[in-house]
């Protein structure tokens, strides 16, 4: 349906996007996720077409679009500001792209009641962008977007302005008219939680590069990389080197300590690696129910340095003197039902080899 | 901070204490809701003293020249204003002014919006610059000066008339005529009207223009249903300034026009000090104000009140 082959672009000096290669099957959901600048709008940007790029291909139903201006592309796009008309209604809003594009006249009424309708704002179609709220605001942008059944649908981080809690329903009704309607869409986002909740597919992007592109669960799980471990999740980094390679596992010397961890990629001995943990992956060996030191391969002694409670969770920063001080992040999930530990008191933390990832020091 | 003994305060804040006090007994707290209004009256006073010097031309205006004395007589009459009207001189200077205010409004306008158009969406902050720096040169030069410097370009011995010359054809009439004066004027309104645009062209986003073009509009389409109507504010309220400044212009007429296309201030000039009829000169200025007033109210009627960004704001 949409495919990138080898795009890439440059703004004066600055390389935005550096070869970035894509392809996404008819129907999905695709999130290209990545810190500000670090590329993923100005490559939509391209797929919309108002950006060309100066190497590479775009595809969209097979076709390159390289000479295609976005008003003959079908593509609908959601902007980050939203970009409504506020001299029109609601309906005038969503029937615009279908005056535009020539659409029977008569039809027109029609289509905008029924587009009203799939995002819920029946009812709205004399009201003014000014007199909506947010997220009826976001329902007229997304119908605007989709009226005129475009072939893709881009979003441009359009529920980045959102407070948290709307945001995370948009997110949900987002998922919905796009599975309701089966189009394939691409959204861009810096916000890792929406891109696990909305889509099929993730692309992680960092310094116009695309570091993995795999389903949420294996971004997740697998990071291919320092960057995308780092970056999704609440992840604490550790500098070591390997100490013995073997088959299955490796250990990495940490400071003082020697740690059994997960090769990712070919790792021989000596060799400076980065070991990242994921703070749901270590168990605060004092607290009751998280078993005993027997049941993890790694298990440290660290000093509590900060306690953040967020409610559902309390967060521990723990520091460790046996691995050159480093600072790792450990979850409590019932803080309410035993003593927290305070700051500067000592806790044993146990965690397993397989949650352990090692990369390779120099950046891929 | 400079501490000194008495109760431990800087110097500083005991002045600024003393002075809040001052100000507490003269403007008691009970008068601070009015604080917004106290501003407002330099305005109004200068808005009052307007409307006692239109009063004194009303009464003027009410009195016929008594040609014996060269006064005013006592009795009321309407006669300044019937001369107005019967005079088909005043009815053609009238139109005359009207009409160059419709078309200096428009010509203006069009030239215009591309202007503040450019200035704003330009990236290049050399060409904003340069763009910004030949919009404000001309307010340094007044208009009597930029009608002279017409006279140096256009005039039978001026540039332009040199070249013709020059190449053995016959001198052109290039001033002392309606064109001339709607060209001075289109150069004197341009800076105007371009202020009065640029704010209305900059509250457009740029991705609201992306927008339209991903939605299926060509940029012909986007500036039609999109650009224009969201500028309408700024197009309006350049249209009422350029259009009343042209209705009571007086130098460009008298300078460019030669007494051949006098506007209706050149004739209120004329009755005041060619021949001395205060009361005439008088009723001309109220029908100028009248029929002015009467053509802004019909302009913001037709556009409507939100027009000039008082528009209802919900949240």
């Amino acid at each position: 349906m949409v495919e990138i082959r080898d795009v890439s672009k440059a703004f004066g000096d600055v390389l935005a996007v550096d070869d970035a290669s894509l392809a996404l099957p008819k129907g999905e959901f695709l999130t290209i996720l990545g810190p500000s600048g670090c590329g993923k709008t100005t490559l939509l940007r391209m797929i919309a077409g108002f950006i060309r790029p100066n190497a590479g291909e775009i595809l969209i139903n097979g076709a390159a679009v390289d000479n295609v201006p976005p008003y003959r592309r079908s593509i609908g796009m959601v902007f980050q500001r939203l970009a409504l008309f506020p001299h029109m209604t609601a309906a005038q809003n969503v029937a615009y792209p279908l005056k535009m594009r020539g659409f029977d006249p008569v039809t027109i009424p029609d289509r905008v009641s029924e587009y009203l309708r799939l995002v819920r704002l029946d009812g709205f179609e004399k009201r003014r962008p000014q007199e909506l709220s947010g997220g009826q605001q976001q329902r007229v942008a997304i119908a605007r977007a989709l009226s005129f059944s475009p072939d893709l649908l881009l979003l441009d981080e359009p529920l980045s302005a959102l407070d948290k809690k709307l945001r995370e329903e948009m997110q949900l009704e987002f998922r919905r008219i796009q599975q309701e309607l089966g189009v394939t869409t691409i959204n861009v986002t810096h916000d890792q939680r929406e891109a696990l909740v909305m889509s099929d597919q993730i692309v992680v992007m960092s310094e116009g590069r695309i570091q993995q592109s795999d389903s949420p669960e294996a971004v997740y799980r697998a990071p291919s990389n320092r960057f995308v471990a780092n970056f999704i999740g609440l992840t604490a980094m550790f500098k070591g080197a390997v100490e013995v390679s073997g088959d299955g596992g490796i250990l990495v010397r940490v400071g003082d300590t020697a740690l059994k961890a997960r090769a990712q990629g070919e790792l021989g001995n000596g060799t400076a690696v980065d070991c990242a943990l994921r703070a749901e992956q270590v168990r605060i060996l004092d607290d009751p129910a998280n078993g005993d030191a027997t049941a993890f391969e790694n298990v440290v002694t660290g000093e509590v340095r900060q306690r953040i409670f967020e409610g559902d969770r309390m967060v521990y920063e723990i520091s460790v003197p046996a691995l050159a001080d480093a600072v790792l992040f450990a979850f409590d999930h019932d803080p309410l039902h035993h003593a927290e530990h305070r700051p500067q008191s000592q806790v044993k933390l146990g965690w397993n080899a397989r949650d352990f990832f090692a990369f390779p020091s120099d950046r891929t | 901070m400079a501490e000194t003994a008495a109760g431990g305060k800087p110097l500083s804040w005991r002045l600024i204490d003393g002075v809040d006090r001052l100000v507490a007994a003269a403007w008691p707290r009970g008068l601070h809701g009015m604080n917004g209004y106290l501003f407002l009256l330099p305005a109004v006073a200068l808005v009052f003293i307007l409307v006692i010097g239109l009063g004194y031309m009303v009464e003027f205006s009410l009195h016929e020249l008594d040609l014996a004395t060269y006064r005013l007589k006592e009795a009321y009459s309407l006669t300044n204003y019937q001369t107005f009207f019967e005079r088909p001189v005043y009815i053609r200077v009238l139109w005359r002014s009207l009409l160059a205010a419709a078309i200096v409004t428009l010509i203006t306008l069009v030239l215009a919006f591309p202007y503040a158009y450019l200035m704003v969406r330009t990236t290049s902050a050399a060409t904003r610059k340069f763009l910004l720096v030949a919009l404000f040169l001309p307010f340094f030069i007044g208009q009597v000066v930029r009608a002279y410097g017409w006279l140096i370009i256009l005039g039978k011995e001026g540039l332009l008339n040199s070249i013709v010359t020059g190449i053995g054809l016959p001198p052109l009439d290039l001033i002392y005529n309606y064109p001339a004066v709607i060209l001075g004027l289109v150069q004197y309104m341009l800076p105007f009207a371009v202020l009065l645009l640029t704010p209305a062209v900059a509250a457009i986003g740029e991705d609201i223009e992306l927008a339209s073009e991903s939605l299926g509009a060509t940029w012909i389409g986007t500036f039609r249903h999109v650009v224009i109507p969201m500028a309408k504010p700024g197009i309006i309220g350049a249209g009422i300034v350029v259009f009343t400044l042209t209705l009571t212009d007086f130098a460009m007429p008298e300078i460019l026009g030669g007494g051949t296309s006098d506007f209706i201030a050149n004739a209120i000039y004329d009755s005041y000090f060619q021949i001395s009829n205060i009361g005439l000169g008088s009723a001309l200025s109220i029908v100028l104000t009248l029929v002015g007033s009467a053509l802004v109210a019909l302009m913001l009627m037709i556009a409507g009140t939100g027009t000039l960004g008082f528009a209802e704001r919900k949240s």
